[in-house]
């Protein structure tokens, strides 16, 4: 197949939310709509155009046992009762919080994080909130960032520690690194700043103990080709930080993982 | 159904997205009709459209955090999570049958719903009327593909025309459409 025209690309995505696409080429838009953000937003215009054509399927009301199927299998009901939501949001902006509160960054690794967690976690709430975390170190044998992943929500907050200092017109870009395959782009970082990034579900489906995070140095932009071009500043393991203290889980299995990276 | 005014929706997606349970039934109870309204008339299965709706409200539960109000109307949002879905379980389906659309008038009618808001009403008007400005055989495609998700190849057996030249009226009703939007 020839490479596409960026008109035949478009109209692409027009068919694509269309729905005239078989299964494969669908697949295929939806890879591109996963690592590239022009075909993300061609998408969303593109939905944004046809949608509005639902207006003619007349409501209908499903029956209350579609409901009482989506409660029990996001266990709503355990959540509301024994799991107050406040929690959890609470940890989550404590995060951040730390890191405005100018508290050394490289303190919160992954340990500290993967600690706090079990210490939340072991609270009598039997729905365990997956979070996974990776301390990314850098040749200098310093954390350049810790990233925390809740993977109930899809989105995972990269906090700075002393991230090396980049030549101008450079800036950090974040690499899913699976067991296989190609490094997968998750997002422009800051060295000075945390930043949160929404996952898409392709890429959340791939964290894991067997995923890697990696930092390379790239165009203020991000890569302009999908791949790391620039040269990489530094990697850390993906670790199940909702693993209690004692677990021997995770970090520590790759060599480049200084001890510190250990999330139990 | 209540009216799903647009600042509504948005609220309840922002508080589904930090895991209000609460927020999520409301959210549940505003919008779903609408879209298994869209799910039965796709899959032409009612069992099968109420379990891809489970499907769409678990991810909506997932992926609330990732709605962003500047990229998209949250209608917009639900309804392209929801014929996305849809479509997917066609998709895995072999033996489609599409056949007896007749069968879907007892079900559904083809009105506007009521209850739709002013902002969906607004985009309803604009994207009528240039589908009203195509030539009525590509305009007709294009509606048939999106009620029914059918593929190219399943449109072009369905409306008794070569693979080519379904796949061309289509194109071209796409272009024009855009272009049309753009300037209206």
């Amino acid at each position: 197949m020839t490479p596409l025209e960026p008109d035949d690309r478009e109209l692409r995505y027009a068919e694509y939310v269309l729905g005239v696409l078989d299964a494969r080429e669908r697949a295929a838009v939806e890879r591109e709509s996963a690592e590239r953000p022009d075909a993300a937003a061609a998408i969303d215009a593109w939905s944004q155009r046809l949608s509005p054509l639902a207006a003619e399927i007349a409501p209908l009301e499903p029956p209350a046992r579609v409901w009482d199927a989506i409660r029990r299998r996001l266990r709503l009901d355990e959540r509301t009762r024994v799991a107050p939501r406040a929690a959890h949001a609470g940890l989550w902006e404590n995060l951040r919080f730390w890191h405005w509160l100018g508290l050394g960054s490289a303190a919160i690794s992954a340990t500290a994080i993967a600690v706090l967690l079990a210490v939340i976690l072991r609270r009598p709430t039997p729905p365990p909130i997956p979070y996974m975390a990776a301390t990314i170190v850098q040749a200098d044998h310093r954390i350049g960032w810790t990233a925390t992943m809740d993977i109930a929500h899809s989105r995972m907050i990269v906090i700075p520690g002393v991230p090396r200092r980049l030549s101008a017109g450079r800036a950090p870009e974040l690499w899913l690194i699976p067991q296989a395959g190609r490094p997968i782009p998750v997002g422009m970082i800051s060295d000075s700043a945390a930043v949160t990034i929404e996952l898409p579900a392709s890429l959340v489906a791939r964290l894991g103990p067997t995923a890697a995070l990696a930092v390379s140095a790239e165009p203020v932009g991000g890569s302009p080709t999908g791949r790391p071009t620039g040269p990489v500043i530094g990697t850390g393991a993906i670790g199940a930080a909702a693993s209690a203290p004692t677990s021997p889980a995770t970090a520590a299995t790759r060599p480049e993982s200084p001890p510190g990276s250990r999330a139990a | 159904m209540p009216t799903e005014d647009r600042a509504t929706l948005e609220r309840l997606l922002r508080e589904t997205g930090a895991g209000d349970a609460q927020a999520f039934q409301t959210l549940y109870r505003l919008s779903s009709a609408r879209l298994f309204g869209v799910c039965v008339r796709m899959l032409r299965d009612r069992d099968e459209a109420e379990e891809v709706l489970q499907e769409i409200y678990t991810t909506v539960w997932r992926r609330a955090a990732s709605f962003d109000p500047a990229l998209a109307a949250p209608q917009t949002w639900l309804v392209a999570l929801a014929r996305n879905k849809a479509i997917d379980r066609l998709r895995q389906r072999r033996e489609a049958t599409l056949e007896d659309a007749a069968a879907l008038d007892d079900v559904i009618d083809d009105r506007p719903g009521p209850s739709a808001d002013a902002e969906t009403q607004e985009g309803y008007r604009r994207l009528h009327d240039c589908l009203d400005a195509l030539d009525p055989k590509h305009a007709n495609s294009v509606r048939e593909a999106f009620f029914s998700g059918a593929t190219y190849m399943e449109l072009a057996t369905r409306l008794t025309v070569p693979l080519g030249t379904m796949k061309s009226w289509i194109r071209r009703a796409l272009i024009q459409l855009r272009s049309c939007l753009e300037t209206g």
